[in-house]
């Protein structure tokens, strides 16, 4: 890191209605450094950095990049000053071809007298694919063609190719497996080394620590400090993001003692269940007062276990059912027979995003109201639960597109709680959320385990299925390719091999 | 806590000059505004009781018609067959009821009910777009509706057009039908399952809303309605000719979102909507009758005022993520 400063924010403020989500911050950028911004879910580090990326229009204040102001209009806009950004979910356009996606609103480099040659443009978009290790993707094939993992890799060349002077990494390593995680910190690294800055924002403390040199704290809006990435350890990274101690009960310290399988009885299982391109002949069974833990490769099938099982999977084959016989072939028999699901597509299958909270949390419940619903019943069932959840809002009337990932999530759980679900099938539970709000919901899934809930979690995060289950599947290739038990001695390789 | 307490309270109070709030109000606002518009303009002529009765009785078939619309429209539907759908059920009433009047009733609803069916199966099934089966549907009706009209126009019997001076019962039965719909849609499920459709299908299947169920059982209500509709048509016109029902369509679209109905549907629609969407737009149609534009004329200044209101009342934001 040198000390020539290259970016300066200067008072930046940000209201939403109500909400006040970034209060007049001054930061400064340094050239060659990779700066962390971090905070708990609605801190506004992301509303920080769209103002600078132009994705959100500047409240109040100014961005001085190398000495001159910029208030970029939008992504483009942005790009043209040196600023890009990658952001946590998918960031690349359906229906067009990667070379469109690459240079997307930026078609004007490749005009002549108003036409378009589109033989240039994808030729310098191949060899950018090339030139970036990216030779399997051909740069005049439909983006849809390829995978999550790899639109992602090829948005992180979409938004470093044209050399940034100011790059955003926004929580994008949760939505990345290992190998696309090494790839965006080579990229990361080497944009400091060309003396340029990255801001990165990410939820992980150990990989904030391992790639960042300075650290900036966000908590409601308002800066705190910034450090230097040497000085300080996780601990003390968590006690400056929530501002309190975090005690050492984040995951579960119990350690019953099983002899093989667990003892209670059968809450709901699967039998020789396929769905084409995801499972195949998959059988499990979850019991009574048990957290079963999936783990796997992103692709590896294992998402599609929790919509198998809650009855949403198009084109399933073999069975669902109780432990009693009850089949389970659609999500109104799941949803009846008190099974809760939790999807990773939290805006799109967990939630209805352009709705309010009352409504997300009672719509389920309403059949168990009786014929006549009340409003005001409705009001107070969703406030009773919100506030169970210490849910982060102005009022159940607020709309859940105006709330943070961390609180979208606790939504989708009070929306469950106030059914009174025995069957929990949570996919990522705590994707993309912060550490204060992570530690309620393991809490609250260790108390519905002691209350005899059968409890399934899927997740990508190996240190959290070690943490919290008492049993863990592993899946490789559609089908489960390990069984592992909990134990103080189980480590992160002993999952991993039997991953890949 | 005191602190948090306040700003709890601070929020609230700031959150009234909320952009949707004032949204909420807009519909009235207008409401009155063009009456108040029309009454100068007409120097009073508009709001003499004999003038006020003639706007409200020529509003009775697009009142009952709008609540089966309201709730195609809360789902994120459209539905464009409803003049035809109107116009074929009404050509049922006449010609059964000169047979028997329960017959011209259950008919006239049950032919509804049926285009709703074939709708909401094309739609459903067939995942094609709401307002392009409609479409069609419309175009199918239309021909129907002149091949049966050729000859001559279907008459109502005469126990059914004798019924056309007696206003107050014709006000009860448009009152009866608002007050059901109310009802139905706050005091159960159903109203806030529509709207969750229309804020998302995906989301709301995954709440455990059956969307195609649903889907199929509103159009199919709101295609009875329409054919209860007719019946009030048959009464007040006594006949069907190739033009019946004609735009009716186009009229329900604009009185709801006249009445501040998000043209997607979902969490923001309101009830409310039919009723003061299709009250605005009786006085809109009738100030500019008075003021003696022509036909032309009117259909420009509908057209206009049409796309001011959807550009008003369309939720481009909504998708607005804060973080």
């Amino acid at each position: 890191m040198s000390d020539k400063l290259l970016l300066h924010a200067e008072k930046i403020d940000k209201k939403f209605g109500p909400t006040h989500a970034v209060k007049e911050v001054s930061l400064d950028f340094y050239a060659g450094e990779i700066h962390a911004l971090i905070g708990e879910n609605g801190s506004g580090k992301s509303t920080f950095t769209n103002m600078l990326t132009g994705i959100l229009p500047i409240g109040s204040g100014t961005f001085t990049l190398d000495g001159e102001q910029i208030a970029p209009k939008n992504q483009v806009d942005g790009n043209h000053h040196g600023v890009a950004v990658i952001v946590q979910e998918l960031g690349t356009l359906n229906g067009l071809t990667v070379a469109e996606n690459l240079f997307l609103g930026d078609e004007g480099r490749f005009m002549k007298h108003g036409i378009k040659n589109t033989a240039a443009m994808n030729k310098k978009a191949q060899e950018l694919l090339d030139g970036f290790g990216l030779e399997k993707v051909r740069a005049t094939a439909p983006i849809e063609n390829y995978n999550f993992e790899e639109r992602k890799i090829i948005e992180i060349l979409k938004s470093t190719w044209f050399d940034p002077k100011i790059l955003v990494v926004d929580e994008t390593t949760t939505a990345l497996s290992q190998d696309g995680r090494d790839k965006l910190f080579e990229v990361m690294r080497d944009v400091r080394a060309k003396g340029h800055c990255v801001i990165f924002i990410s939820h992980d403390m150990a990989e904030v620590l391992s790639m960042s040199d300075r650290i900036s704290i966000l908590r409601d809006g308002d800066f705190i400090t910034t450090i230097n990435a040497s000085d300080v350890d996780e601990d003390k990274l968590k006690t400056l993001m929530v501002g309190r101690e975090m005690g050492d009960n984040y995951y579960r310290t119990d350690y019953p003692n099983y002899a093989t399988e667990p003892q209670g009885e059968i809450a709901i299982m699967m039998q020789n269940v396929s769905v084409p391109g995801s499972l195949n002949d998959v059988s499990l069974e979850l019991h009574k007062g048990e957290i079963l833990g999936i783990g796997g490769l992103s692709e590896c099938g294992m998402h599609e276990v929790g919509k198998a099982m809650f009855g949403a999977s198009y084109d399933r084959t073999g069975t669902v059912q109780l432990g009693d016989g009850t089949p389970i072939d659609s999500i109104n028999t799941a949803i009846s027979n008190s099974i809760a699901y939790a999807s990773k597509d939290r805006d799109n299958e967990s939630l209805l995003i352009n709705d309010t909270i009352q409504d997300n949390i009672t719509l389920p419940s309403m059949r168990d109201m009786g014929f006549i619903l009340k409003q005001k019943d409705l009001k107070a069932f969703a406030k009773k639960y919100a506030d169970i959840m210490s849910t982060k809002m102005v009022g159940v009337d607020q709309y859940v597109s105006a709330l943070s990932g961390g609180n979208k999530q606790k939504v989708v759980l009070a929306r469950w709680l106030g059914k009174q679900s025995d069957i929990l099938l949570l996919d990522s539970p705590t994707r993309g959320i912060d550490i204060g709000v992570k530690a309620d919901i393991y809490q609250l899934l260790a108390e519905m385990r002691n209350q005899d809930k059968a409890i399934l979690i899927i997740s990508e995060e190996i240190m959290e299925l070690i943490g919290m289950c008492d049993r863990i599947l592993v899946m490789k290739d559609g089908k489960i390719n390990g069984q592992l038990f909990r134990s103080p001695e189980l480590t992160e390789q002993d999952i991993i091999a039997k991953m890949i | 806590m005191a602190s948090t307490n306040t700003k709890a309270v601070a929020e609230t109070q700031e959150k009234k000059f909320d952009w949707h709030q004032i949204k909420s109000l807009l519909p009235i606002i207008s409401f009155v505004a063009i009456v108040a518009i029309f009454a100068i303009l007409t120097r009073g002529a508009l709001i003499t009781p004999r003038n006020i009765t003639l706007i409200i009785s020529g509003g009775f078939t697009l009142m009952i018609a709008t609540v089966g619309v309201y709730m195609i429209m809360s789902m994120g539907c459209l539905d464009f067959s409803q003049g035809s759908m109107m116009g074929l059920s009404c050509a049922v009433v006449c010609f059964l009821s000169q047979y028997n009047p329960i017959l011209a009733i259950v008919g006239g609803m049950a032919t509804g009910a049926l285009i709703g069916l074939i709708n909401a199966i094309f739609h459903v099934k067939g995942q094609v777009q709401s307002f392009v089966v409609t479409m069609c549907m419309m175009f199918l009706l239309r021909g129907v509706i002149a091949y049966i009209t050729t000859a001559s126009p279907v008459y109502a019997a005469s126990y059914l057009t004798a019924l056309a001076t007696n206003t107050p019962l014709l006000i009860g039965i448009v009152v009866a039908v608002l007050v059901i719909a109310y009802l139905v849609l706050h005091f159960t499920a159903l109203g806030s399952n529509l709207k969750a459709i229309g804020a998302s299908e995906t989301g709301a299947r995954f709440a455990g809303i059956n969307v195609q169920r649903t889907k199929i059982i509103i159009y199919v209500v709101a295609g009875a309605i329409t054919g209860f509709a007719a019946l009030i048509n048959a009464i007040r016109i006594g006949s069907v000719t190739s033009q019946a029902g004609n735009m009716l369509e186009t009229q329900i679209l604009i009185a709801l979102v006249l009445g501040g109905m998000p043209i997607n549907g979902g969490a923001r629609s309101r009830f409310s909507s039919v009723v003061t969407g299709v009250l605005s737009y009786l006085v809109l149609q009738r100030g500019l009758v008075m003021l003696g534009f022509t036909t032309e004329i009117q259909q420009l200044i509908l057209g206009i005022v049409f796309v001011i209101m959807v550009a008003v009342f369309s939720e481009r934001a909504a998708n607005q993520v804060i973080k």
